[in-house]
């Protein structure tokens, strides 16, 4: 049973799609997480470790090789799919909720920024860790937000921004988000934005990848 | 008439020239200077040309560019453009996602959406600046394979469907190469090639998805006459080689880049440019803080003399004037000072 759920975490952190995928090179025509969660419930795994012990553990080694510079954002993204194919097959599972969830989680690149590659892996790491995603999409305003997380009841939200114009734009958002729903947790991230910026805008927090975020997170909800 | 220039010898004169050039690549305050909207510039080829003309009339520039517009070549192909009237455009959504709808993609004409625009500013700036090169732009073939099939789904696509990106990058490749070489039939010197998005791949995808394309274009269309320079500012240093690789005369790095670094990688006969962040620098900061911010780049950057200070990107709308202004003082102060104490130690 360890043996299968090691195996799960390894495909999702070296991208092994399913049986067709022809990368990684080196495992053509082996199982990928597709199947290998298929049969780990068949089997009897219980959903929960396959989320904790398969994909949370596989998006954390290549979080961290990705925080390192040791692969670059193609590497990450495959593996974000490898798990988004696992995840789906835990969805049932979801719905019945035997396997909880540790919140909502809302995420969207803000008003005039177009940009969301970032934001897309931001939200695949999260949702990778456990968590339920709502992703607005790019060019978001504060009224999207604010609405999507008062119907929602989120635990948190996360703006990301890639121009140092639109980053400005945060500090709005960030003001009537706090007058509407003072009990949110902010984040912020993206290229611009830093630590001091942060603070200085009233955000709950900020760091420079997906993996800070995900342990910030991962400790609201300890 | 267009000025017929050697571009080696421009190239090579610019390198031993005492003086530090300068190429921003930017026309959006031109737009502004002649009283227009970048919707105008964007739709109409004779505006966007007086905006290219405003700049090269009030600044020093060693050569002057047009808009870099990432969307004209994908919506030839097809996709819905957003215009903003004071924006520049953008994709609206995805145009193919599979083998499938990559296969059924017709490569367009030179008739095409705006192409004929574009085509026609660059004739005008060729025709009627003569004092400096003009450079004509288009998009790389990777970020317009990204364009026209998503962003984020390129990066994966590229691994696990190869064959549809590489057909994908084919068909795209295509249409750049007759782009590139009306583009030269206008007159200008030379063409800015804008490939952001392999800035996030690897060396070794960036060379089978973009550089091996880009040299395509390179050794079709570069000659004595015609300049490409390759622009990839999402290069973080890694891809270094790659570009060099490409065989273009010219390289353009953004501003997350190391320049000092860059220096010392490339070839001293490829002119280097870059850097300054045109959001952060050149759009929010004050003119004192531009002053200082570009003369401390040039500064560092005074052992290399095939630097070219630029823009690390499009300078985007709303730059004010003053620190434009503010950006050329300080080049003037460099090189002044620069030779002044050059020749304080004969
Ligand atoms: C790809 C790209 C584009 C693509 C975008 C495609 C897309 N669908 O996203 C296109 C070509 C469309 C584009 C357009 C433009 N771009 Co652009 N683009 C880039 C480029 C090359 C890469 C950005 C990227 O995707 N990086 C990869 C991802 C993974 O990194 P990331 O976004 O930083 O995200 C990471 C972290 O920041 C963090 N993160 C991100 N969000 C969040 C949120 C939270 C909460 C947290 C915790 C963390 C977090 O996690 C991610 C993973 O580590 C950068 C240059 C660069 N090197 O960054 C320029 C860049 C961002 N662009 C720039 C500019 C100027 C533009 C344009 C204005 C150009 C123009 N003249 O048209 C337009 C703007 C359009 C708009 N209104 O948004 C400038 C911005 C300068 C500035 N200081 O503001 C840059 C820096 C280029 C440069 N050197 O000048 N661009």
């Amino acid at each position: 049973m360890e043996n299968i759920l090691e195996k799960i975490a390894y495909c999702t952190e070296f991208g092994k799609i399913n049986k067709v995928s022809p990368y990684p090179p080196d495992m053509k025509g082996q199982d990928g997480v597709d199947e290998l969660t298929k049969l780990a419930l068949e089997q009897g795994v219980s959903p929960n470790d396959i989320l904790t012990k398969g994909f949370v553990l596989g998006m954390e080694r290549v979080g961290k090789k990705f925080s390192e510079n040791k692969v670059f954002v193609p590497q990450m993204l495959i593996s974000a799919k490898a798990m988004t194919t696992g995840m789906a097959h835990l969805k049932p599972f979801f719905t019945s909720g035997e396997v909880k969830r540790k919140g909502k989680f809302i995420i969207g690149t803000v008003a005039g920024d177009l940009h969301d590659i970032g934001k897309n892996l931001v939200a695949m790491m999260v949702e990778g860790s456990g968590w339920e995603v709502i992703d607005l999409g790019v060019d978001v305003n504060s009224d999207k937000f604010i609405q999507n997380i008062k119907n929602s009841n989120a635990t948190a939200v996360a703006l990301s921004a890639l121009l140092t114009t639109t980053m400005v734009n945060m500090e709005k958002i960030v003001k009537e988000i706090r007058g509407q729903v003072p009990e949110i947790k902010i984040c912020v991230g993206g290229a611009p934005v830093n630590q001091e910026f942060c603070a200085k805008i009233g955000a709950d927090h900020y760091s420079p990848d997906p993996q800070g975020l995900v342990e910030y997170l991962n400790r609201l909800v300890a | 008439m267009a000025l017929k220039q050697n571009m080696s010898d421009w190239a090579a004169d610019l390198i031993n020239s005492k003086e530090r050039a300068a190429i921003p690549i930017m026309t959006h305050p031109g737009i502004e200077m002649i009283g227009k909207h970048v919707i105008d510039a964007v739709t109409d080829g004779t505006t966007h040309f007086e905006a290219i003309k405003a700049i090269a009339s009030q600044y020093p520039t060693s050569a002057a560019t047009i808009i870099m517009d990432l969307t004209v070549e994908s919506e030839a192909f097809g996709c819905r453009i957003n215009f903003g009237e004071h924006e520049v455009p953008s994709v609206m959504e995805r145009l193919v996602h599979d083998f499938e709808t990559v296969s059924n993609l017709k490569i367009p004409d030179m008739n095409s959406g705006r192409i004929q625009e574009y085509l026609k500013a660059s004739r005008l700036a060729a025709e009627n600046i003569a004092d400096r090169p003009v450079f004509g732009g288009c998009i790389g073939p990777f970020s317009l394979a990204g364009r026209l099939f998503d962003m984020t789904e390129i990066m994966t696509a590229a691994i696990i469907e190869p064959e549809t990106i590489t057909l994908l990058l084919e068909k795209c490749t295509k249409l750049l190469l007759q782009y590139v070489l009306e583009m030269k039939k206008t007159g200008v010197n030379g063409i800015i090639i804008a490939e952001p998005a392999a800035g996030l791949l690897d060396e070794t995808l960036c060379e089978e998805f973009s550089s091996k394309y880009v040299k395509l274009i390179v050794d079709a269309t570069q000659d004595e006459n015609f300049m490409v320079v390759l622009h990839n500012c999402g290069n973080t240093g890694h891809l270094t080689q790659s570009m060099v690789n490409t065989g273009a005369a010219g390289l353009h790095f953004g501003n997350r880049i190391d320049m000092l670094k860059v220096l010392q990688e490339v070839p001293s006969n490829i002119l280097v440019m870059g850097n300054l962040d045109p959001v952060g620098v050149f759009k929010m900061s004050d003119a004192g803080q531009i002053k200082t911010i570009t003369s401390n780049l040039l500064k560092a950057t005074r052992e290399y003399s095939n630097f070219v200070i630029s823009s690390g990107c499009d300078t985007p709308p709303g730059v004010s004037q003053a620190n434009v202004d503010a950006f050329f003082e300080a080049v003037n102060d460099f090189n002044y000072n620069n030779i002044t104490s050059k020749q304080l130690t004969y």
